[in-house]
C-alpha cells in the first residue's frame, strides 16, 4: 500500500501540471465540477462527518479519476491524525513541488541536535543521535534503487565519494556528473531553471520552472505565495469612521427599485372607474341657492373698454406701484411696526399718516379678517371719479445737480483770510470805522470814545490818538488815497476833520501839511457871502482851523457841516471826497456834499431829494470815471458829475441799502461796472451794470443785517467782505473778466467769527489791505481785528 | 537692560518677531560706539525711546543721554516698522541709522519785566557775535542782554535782571519813537532803530563794578523815509544793513568817518510842523550821516534785512511784496530775486545747508534755496505757527536747528532734518514749542489767545551760552535754556 501511494505521490507529481493548466483553462468549468463534485460526494459527507471540508475540496481539486484512491486515503486519515497532518504537508510538497521538501529539510536541519566533535583530522564532526528503529517511517520500505540515507541533507556526503547507502547497505556511488566539457557547455548554457543544485532525492540536476522559483522568492521573503495576491492594496472604507453631513451620494432610491402596490392600483382603478362613469364629479352641483344668486346682473365697466386715444377728457389712472411686503398678511419682522411707531401712526392724522394701514401680521392666509375700511375706501374711490378731475403732469427730468454752476473750491482760491491775526484793543465803546492806509502799514480806527487811532497794522501797537470829541462819536474815517500825502478824514459829530498823523517821515508830512494848507489862501480868495446869502440856511460851510490842542495832535481842517455825517468817501485822485448825512433831518439838500481839498470849498451837488426810497445812504466816486454813485434806502443812482447827468437807476431790491462798493478795475478792462451792495435786511446784492438795474446775484447768508461790503482794493486778489450785525464777516471771491459774455463768478469763502454781539450790534465796518490779502474789522465789542 | 527687553518683548507681540539689522553710527566721537560694531538685530517695533536705551547700553553710559535717531537724514518719529512701511524698505536690508542727541526741553530761566512792549533783543556773550568779533572776553556772569522797547528806550541787563543801563530819553538824544530793532555792534557799541527812520549808534560804556552803565548817543544815520523793522550788523566791515517800511534796505557804515552826511530833507529839523519836536532834539547834538547806499527795488515794507553769513559782501531782504531778494553790497546792486506767495517777515541765514528761513505772514517758514542754480523757491515749509512768523534765529549749537518768534506767542525750535512729506511738499514740524511765561504764570498756559493778543513774540535770538532770549508783547524778556539742544 505504501509503495503505490507511493507511486500515487509522484503520479499526482507528474499530473500537476496538467492539472493546473486545466485550471487555468476555465473557470467555469471548474466551478462546474466543484457543484458536480460537491452533490456527488453528499454520501460520503453523510458517512464521514468528522472529515473537513477542505479535505475534500483539496481531494476534488486534484482530479475526478483519483477519488477512489482519495477515499481510500480519507479512510486512512481518521485512523491516524499524525499522518494527516503529515499528508497535508505532503500535499503541499504536491503542490510546490519538491524543492520544498528541501526546504522543509533545511529547516530539520537547524531543529536536530547534534554534536561537533573534532575527528582525527582535526575536521568538524558531527555526531548525531541514535534514530529511533522503532519509529514507524513510511521510509522504512524503499525502493530498490532509491537512497535510504533517511533524512538526512545529501550534503552530509559531500566529502565522501557515495550519497548514501542501499538497502543492503551498500555504497550507493555519485551518478557520474559528466565530462568537464559537458560541465562547460552546462555552464554556457544554462537552461531556464538550472539551479546548479542536485535532486536531494535523486542527485540530478535539479531544475526549476519560473513558477516555481517565484514561489520560492514568495516564500523566501516571508510573502504570501499565492499568484496576484497583492499585501498592499489600498484600503476602501466602505464605511468611514466619521459620520458625513453630506454622504457621498444622497441619491433617492431609484424608481425600478419601486415594487407597484396592486391594492393600491386596485383602489385607483375603481377611482377612475367611477370618475369615468360620473360617479365622482369634478365640482359641486350649483344648489338652489347659487341659481337664485345668479339672476343678480354683474356689470363690467371696462368688459369692452379699448384702449382710447390720447386725449385730455381720457386721462388714465395712475398705475399704482406694486404692493411691497409691508402690505404682506405675513410681512417679514422689519416691516412690522413697533409700539412707538404703532403709537405714532394712530395718533398722527389720517391725513398726515405716511401709510394708509399699518402692517399686520397674521401668521396665515385663513386668519386674515374681513377689510374693514372696505365700503370706506370704496366710497372714496367714487368720490375721487365723479369729483376729482384727473390732470396729466409733465415731468421734466433733469439732475439739479447739473443746474448748478460749478464753482471753483475755496481751496484753490487762496490767499484769503483765514484767521485773526491781531486784535486791536484800545477802543471804549464801539468801534464804528476803520481804514488802511494807503502803504498798508498803518490802521486808522474810529469809535465811539470820540478818539480817532492809529495802529501799527501788523503788531497792533497805538501810535497815534486824538480826541476829536468830547461826546459825540466818530462816525467814519478814511485816508486819502495817494502815497504822496498821508491824510486822515474822520467825521465827528456835525464836523469833518482832516489830519496829518505825525508818524510819517518829515517829507511826506510837509507834502500832507501843503496839500491841506493850499486850500486856506484859496477859501480866503473867494469873496465873502453878502448877508443875505449868509442867512440862507444851505449856504456851504466855511473850513476852519481847529483849536491849537488840535492842532498840536495833527488836526489841521475842521468842515463844519452842521449834520451828522455817517458816509465819506474819497476820490481817487484824493483832491475830492463826499459826504452823506443820512439823518432824516438833514435838509435833502444838503445832505450829500462833495468836499474840494485843494480849494477848502464844499459844495451841494443836490437840490432835491432823490427820489423813491427815503434819504441818502452812502455815496461813492466811480474809481476812474467822473461818476458819482449815491445811494438811498432803496435804489442807488449814478450821476455823471461832467455833464449832470443821471446816468443809471440800479435796483438792488433791498429794503434798506447800508452801504456799498464799486469794483475797482470797474471799466477800466472792457468789463462793465460791478457794484456790491449791502444791506440792513440781511442781503448781499452783486450788480453788474451792464447786465441789469436788477442784481446779478443775491447772497443771503448772514443771520442778520450787513453793515457794509467791501471789495479788495486794487484789484490784485479777486475777493470782497462783508461785515454783519451777526458778529462775523463772510470773505467772497468774486472775480470778474474782461469778458463781456462770461459772469462774475462769486463764491463764499470763508466765514471770520471772532467779534462779540455788543448791543445787537457785531461787525460794524471792515477793510481791505491795499496790497495783501489780509482784512480789518471794527466791532461793536470795541476791538478790531486783522484777518490774514 | 529690563527696558530694552520689556520694550522688545512690547514690540515682539505687535510687530510679530519681525527684526531688522541697523547699523549705528554717529558723528559725535564721544558718543560714538566703538569701532568695529557690526550691524545690530534689533526688533522692528522698536522706538526712539528703545533704540536710545540700546544706545546706551552699548556705550554703557552710567547717566543715559536722549537720543534722536535720524535714517536717511529725516528723524524717526514711528517705530521702525512703520518707517520701513512708509519708505518700502525691505526689513531685509541693514538699515543706517544715524544718531544724534536728543533735544532737551528748553527750561525757562528768568524773565525781565519792563515798561512797555520788548520789541527786539540781543545778547552780548562770550559766543555772541559781537564778542567773537571784536575777540573780547566775556566772563561768565558777565553777560548783557540788551532789550529795545516800544517806549524808544534801549536797556541792558546783567544775568540778574538788573538794568545796567538804559538809554537817553528823546529829549536827550534818544529815539523819538518805538525801538524796533538793537543789536551789539561790539561790546562797547549798540545799534538801534526803529519808528522814528533813524539808526542811532550808541557807545556803551560800563563801571568797573559792572552794576551800572551808560549808553550815550555816537552817530545817527539818516536816510530812511519810515519807520525801520529790522537791523543787521556785521562788525569786521563796519556794516550795518536795516529793512525799512519805506521799501528800501539801507546799507550804513558804522564808523562816522566812512559814512556820507546826511541827506538834509529827512533831518528831524527839517520838519515843517510845531516846534514841539525840533525841542526834543536841541539838547544833544549828535553826529548826523547817511546811507552808505539805499537799496530800492523793494515795492513794499521790507521787513528783514541780513548778511550773508559766510559773505558780508552779500545781503538778502525780505518784504511783504513776497519777494526774498539778493544784493551785492559791493555795488548795491540787486542780483537776484525769489518770489514767495506770502509776504515775508523775518529772515535767517543757514549757511551750512546754504538755505535762507523766512517767516511768512501765513504762518508758515519758507527754506528758499537762494543760489542761482536752485530750481525750487521753496525747499521746506515749516508749519506750526497760528500767527505770522516776525523773528528767526538760528541754532548755535546744530547746522540744522532754527528757533522761529511768532506772534501767536510762541517761540518754536525746529530741526529741518524733523520733516515728512505733504502734499504741498515736504513740511516740517515744530521740535519744541516754548509759550510765554507770563501766560504760565496766570495759568493760562493752554488757553489761547486769539491773534496772540498779549503776547506777541516780536523778536528772538539764540545764544550759546545764555540760551533763548525772546521779547514781545508781554512786555518781558524771557530766557530759556536747554542743555545741548540740537546736537549737530
Amino acid at each position: 500500500m505504501n509503495a503505490s501511494k507511493a507511486s500515487k505521490k509522484r503520479k499526482a507529481v507528474t499530473r500537476d501540471v496538467e492539472e493546473e493548466a486545466g485550471v487555468f483553462s476555465g473557470d467555469e468549468l471548474n466551478a462546474d465540477n466543484l457543484d458536480g463534485a460537491l452533490s456527488d460526494n453528499a454520501n460520503d459527507l453523510s458517512s464521514d462527518e468528522d472529515d473537513s471540508d477542505s479535505e475534500i475540496e483539496l481531494v476534488d481539486e486534484f482530479s475526478e479519476d483519483d477519488e477512489d484512491d482519495e477515499e481510500l486515503d480519507s479512510d486512512e486519515i481518521p485512523s491516524d491524525g499524525e499522518d494527516a497532518v503529515k499528508k497535508k504537508s505532503v500535499t503541499t510538497t504536491d503542490k510546490s513541488g519538491e524543492i520544498a521538501e528541501d526546504a522543509e529539510s533545511s529547516s530539520e536541519e537547524e531543529e536536530l541536535d547534534f554534536r561537533i566533535e573534532k575527528d582525527a583530522n582535526g575536521n568538524d564532526r558531527f555526531i548525531y543521535d541514535e534514530i529511533n528503529p522503532d519509529d514507524n517511517s513510511e521510509y522504512s520500505d524503499v525502493e530498490e534503487n532509491s537512497n535510504t540515507i533517511g533524512d538526512i541533507p545529501l550534503s552530509f556526503y559531500d566529502q565522501y565519494p557515495h550519497i548514501g547507502y542501499d538497502i543492503n547497505g551498500k555504497k550507493i556511488l555519485r551518478p557520474a556528473k559528466g565530462e568537464a566539457l559537458d560541465a562547460l557547455l552546462d555552464s554556457i548554457e544554462i537552461p531556464k531553471g538550472w539551479t546548479g543544485l542536485t535532486d536531494p532525492s535523486t542527485g540530478k540536476p535539479l531544475e526549476l520552472s519560473q513558477d516555481e522559483l517565484e514561489l520560492l522568492r514568495k516564500v523566501q521573503m516571508n510573502e504570501i505565495p499565492e499568484e496576484g495576491y497583492n499585501p498592499y492594496e489600498p484600503t476602501v472604507e466602505w464605511f468611514t469612521s466619521q459620520q458625513e453631513i453630506m454622504p457621498l451620494s444622497a441619491a433617492p432610491e431609484p424608481k425600478r427599485r419601486f415594487v407597484p402596490s396592486k391594492h393600491e392600483a386596485k383602489r385607483v382603478m375603481k377611482i377612475v372607474k367611477a370618475i369615468r362613469e360620473g360617479r365622482i364629479l369634478p365640482f359641486k352641483p350649483p344648489t338652489e341657492e347659487d341659481k337664485e344668486e345668479d339672476n343678480v346682473i354683474n356689470y363690467d365697466l371696462w368688459a369692452d373698454e379699448a384702449e382710447r386715444p390720447d386725449h385730455i377728457m381720457h386721462i388714465p389712472a395712475p398705475k399704482l406701484p406694486p404692493p411691497g411686503y409691508e402690505e404682506s398678511y405675513h410681512p417679514p419682522p422689519e416691516y412690522l411696526p413697533d409700539k412707538k411707531e404703532r403709537k405714532a401712526w394712530e395718533e398722527a392724522d389720517p391725513e398726515d399718516r405716511e401709510q394708509e394701514f399699518l402692517p399686520n401680521d397674521f401668521g396665515s392666509l385663513r386668519r386674515v379678517p374681513g377689510y374693514e375700511n372696505f365700503v370706506k375706501e370704496k366710497f372714496e374711490r367714487c368720490l375721487d371719479l365723479y369729483l376729482a378731475p384727473r390732470v396729466r403732469r409733465s415731468k421734466l427730468n433733469i439732475d439739479p445737480e447739473s443746474l448748478l454752476p460749478k464753482l471753483p473750491s475755496p481751496e484753490e482760491l487762496k490767499p484769503f483770510p483765514t484767521a485773526c491775526a491781531t486784535v486791536f484793543r484800545g477802543h471804549k465803546g464801539r468801534v464804528r470805522s476803520l481804514a488802511v492806509d494807503p502803504s498798508g502799514l498803518w490802521l486808522a480806527t474810529a469809535g465811539d470814545d470820540g478818539t480817532v487811532r492809529v495802529w501799527e497794522l501788523l503788531t497792533g501797537r497805538q501810535l497815534w490818538s486824538v480826541k476829536l470829541s468830547e461826546e459825540d462819536p466818530v462816525n467814519v474815517v478814511r485816508w486819502r488815497p495817494g502815497k504822496d500825502a498821508l491824510i486822515l478824514a474822520a467825521a465827528a459829530g456835525d464836523d469833518i476833520y482832516l489830519a496829518v498823523p505825525p508818524i510819517v517821515d518829515p517829507e511826506v508830512e510837509k507834502a500832507s501839511l501843503d496839500i491841506l494848507d493850499a486850500g486856506w489862501g484859496h477859501a480866503a480868495s473867494v469873496p465873502a457871502l453878502t448877508p443875505a446869502e449868509a442867512n440862507k440856511k444851505n449856504n456851504p460851510p466855511k473850513w476852519i482851523r481847529p483849536s491849537s490842542s488840535l492842532q498840536e495832535s495833527g488836526v489841521c481842517a475842521i468842515i463844519p457841516l452842521r449834520y451828522i455825517a455817517k458816509s465819506l468817501s474819497w476820490h481817487r485822485r484824493g483832491d475830492y471826497f463826499v459826504t452823506v448825512c443820512p439823518g432824516s433831518s438833514t435838509p435833502a439838500s444838503v445832505a450829500i456834499a462833495i468836499h474840494t481839498l485843494s480849494k477848502h470849498l464844499t459844495q451841494y451837488p443836490f437840490r432835491r431829494r432823490i427820489k423813491g426810497g427815503g434819504s441818502p445812504q452812502a455815496a461813492h466816486f466811480h474809481p476812474s470815471k467822473p461818476i458819482l454813485f449815491v445811494a438811498n434806502q432803496r435804489s442807488i443812482r449814478a450821476y455823471d458829475l461832467s455833464r449832470q447827468l443821471l446816468v443809471k437807476i440800479l435796483q438792488p431790491g433791498a429794503r434798506w441799502i447800508s452801504s456799498f462798493d464799486i469794483h475797482p478795475t470797474s471799466s477800466t478792462a472792457s468789463g462793465g461796472d460791478n457794484l456790491i451792495v449791502g444791506s440792513y435786511d440781511r442781503r448781499l446784492l452783486w450788480h453788474d451794470l451792464e447786465l441789469s438795474q436788477r442784481p446779478y446775484k443775491t447772497l443771503r447768508y448772514h443771520r442778520k443785517a450787513i453793515r457794509a461790503v467791501k471789495f479788495h482794493p486794487g484789484g490784485r486778489y479777486p475777493l470782497f467782505a462783508d461785515a454783519s450785525d451777526d458778529g462775523s464777516l463772510q470773505i467772497f471771491h468774486g472775480s470778474v473778466t474782461g469778458d463781456m459774455l462770461s459772469n462774475a463768478t462769486i463764491v463764499p469763502l470763508k466765514v471770520l467769527k471772532g467779534h462779540k454781539i455788543t448791543g445787537e450790534l457785531g461787525v460794524l465796518d471792515i477793510d481791505w489791505h491795499p496790497r495783501e490779502p489780509w482784512c480789518v474789522s471794527a466791532g461793536a465789542d470795541g476791538t478790531c481785528r486783522l484777518w490774514m | 537692560m529690563e527696558d530694552i527687553q520689556n520694550s522688545a518683548s512690547n514690540a515682539d507681540l505687535s510687530a510679530a518677531q519681525r527684526q531688522v539689522r541697523v547699523q549705528l553710527t554717529s558723528k559725535q566721537e564721544d558718543i560714538a560706539l566703538p569701532d568695529g560694531t557690526g550691524p545690530i538685530l534689533v526688533p522692528t517695533g522698536l522706538r526712539r525711546y528703545a533704540l536710545s536705551t540700546l544706545v546706551n547700553n552699548l556705550l554703557s553710559n552710567d547717566k543715559p543721554i536722549p537720543f534722536e535717531f535720524l535714517i536717511n537724514g529725516t528723524f524717526l518719529r514711528t517705530s521702525i516698522d512703520e518707517y520701513l512701511t512708509a519708505n518700502g524698505i525691505s526689513a531685509e536690508t541693514t538699515l543706517e541709522i544715524e544718531y544724534v542727541r536728543a533735544l532737551i526741553p528748553p527750561l525757562h530761566i528768568a524773565s525781565f519785566q519792563h515798561d512797555d512792549w520788548v520789541s527786539s533783543t540781543d545778547v552780548l556773550s562770550a559766543t555772541s557775535p559781537a564778542a567773537t568779533w571784536a575777540s573780547a572776553a566775556i566772563s561768565p556772569g558777565q553777560e548783557r542782554i540788551l532789550s529795545g522797547s516800544y517806549d524808544g528806550l534801549l536797556r541792558v541787563w546783567n544775568m540778574s535782571s538788573q538794568v545796567v543801563a538804559t538809554s537817553p530819553p528823546a529829549a536827550d538824544g534818544g529815539h523819538a519813537a518805538s525801538i524796533k530793532a538793537a543789536k551789539f555792534v561790539t561790546p562797547n557799541q549798540i545799534v538801534s532803530a526803529g519808528l522814528d527812520r533813524t539808526v542811532r549808534l550808541w557807545k556803551y560804556s560800563e563801571s568797573e563794578d559792572g552794576f551800572s552803565g551808560t549808553i550815550a548817543p555816537h552817530l545817527e544815520l539818516y536816510g530812511h523815509k519810515s519807520g525801520i523793522n529790522s537791523l543787521a550788523v556785521h562788525a569786521p566791515s563796519h556794516r550795518l544793513l536795516s529793512a525799512s517800511s519805506d521799501h528800501s534796505v539801507g546799507f550804513w557804515s558804522t564808523k562816522k568817518s566812512d559814512a556820507p552826511a546826511a541827506p538834509e530833507n529827512l533831518l528831524p529839523s527839517a520838519a515843517a510842523r510845531s516846534s514841539k519836536r525840533r525841542k526834543l532834539n536841541s539838547s544833544v547834538s549828535v553826529a548826523q550821516r547817511g546811507p552808505v547806499a539805499l537799496l530800492s527795488s523793494h515795492t513794499a515794507p521790507v521787513s528783514a534785512a541780513i548778511f550773508d553769513a559766510k559773505d558780508s559782501t552779500v545781503g538778502y531782504s525780505t518784504s511783504w511784496d513776497h519777494s526774498l531778494r539778493t544784493w551785492d553790497l559791493v555795488t548795491a546792486t540787486l542780483v537776484d530775486t525769489r518770489t514767495a506767495s506770502h509776504s515775508l517777515l523775518s529772515l535767517e541765514h543757514l549757511p551750512e545747508l546754504s538755505l535762507l528761513a523766512a517767516g511768512t505772514s501765513a504762518r508758515h517758514i519758507t527754506l528758499i534755496d537762494p543760489r542761482a542754480s536752485a530750481t525750487t523757491i521753496s525747499a521746506m515749509t515749516l508749519r506750526g505757527h497760528t500767527n505770522a512768523v516776525v523773528s528767526l534765529a538760528r541754532d548755535p549749537h546744530s547746522t540744522y536747528g532754527l528757533i522761529s518768534g511768532s506772534h501767536d506767542g510762541t517761540c518754536r525750535i525746529w530741526d529741518i532734518r524733523a520733516t515728512k512729506a505733504d502734499k504741498d511738499g515736504v513740511v516740517g514740524e515744530s521740535v519744541y514749542t516754548i509759550s510765554r511765561k507770563g501766560l504760565e504764570e496766570q495759568g493760562k498756559a493752554d488757553s489761547k489767545r486769539v491773534g496772540g493778543e498779549g503776547v506777541k513774540v516780536f523778536s528772538v535770538c539764540w545764544d550759546k551760552t545764555i540760551g533763548i532770549v525772546s521779547a514781545g508783547e508781554d512786555k518781558r524778556i524771557q530766557i530759556n535754556r536747554g542743555e545741548g539742544m540740537l546736537s549737530a
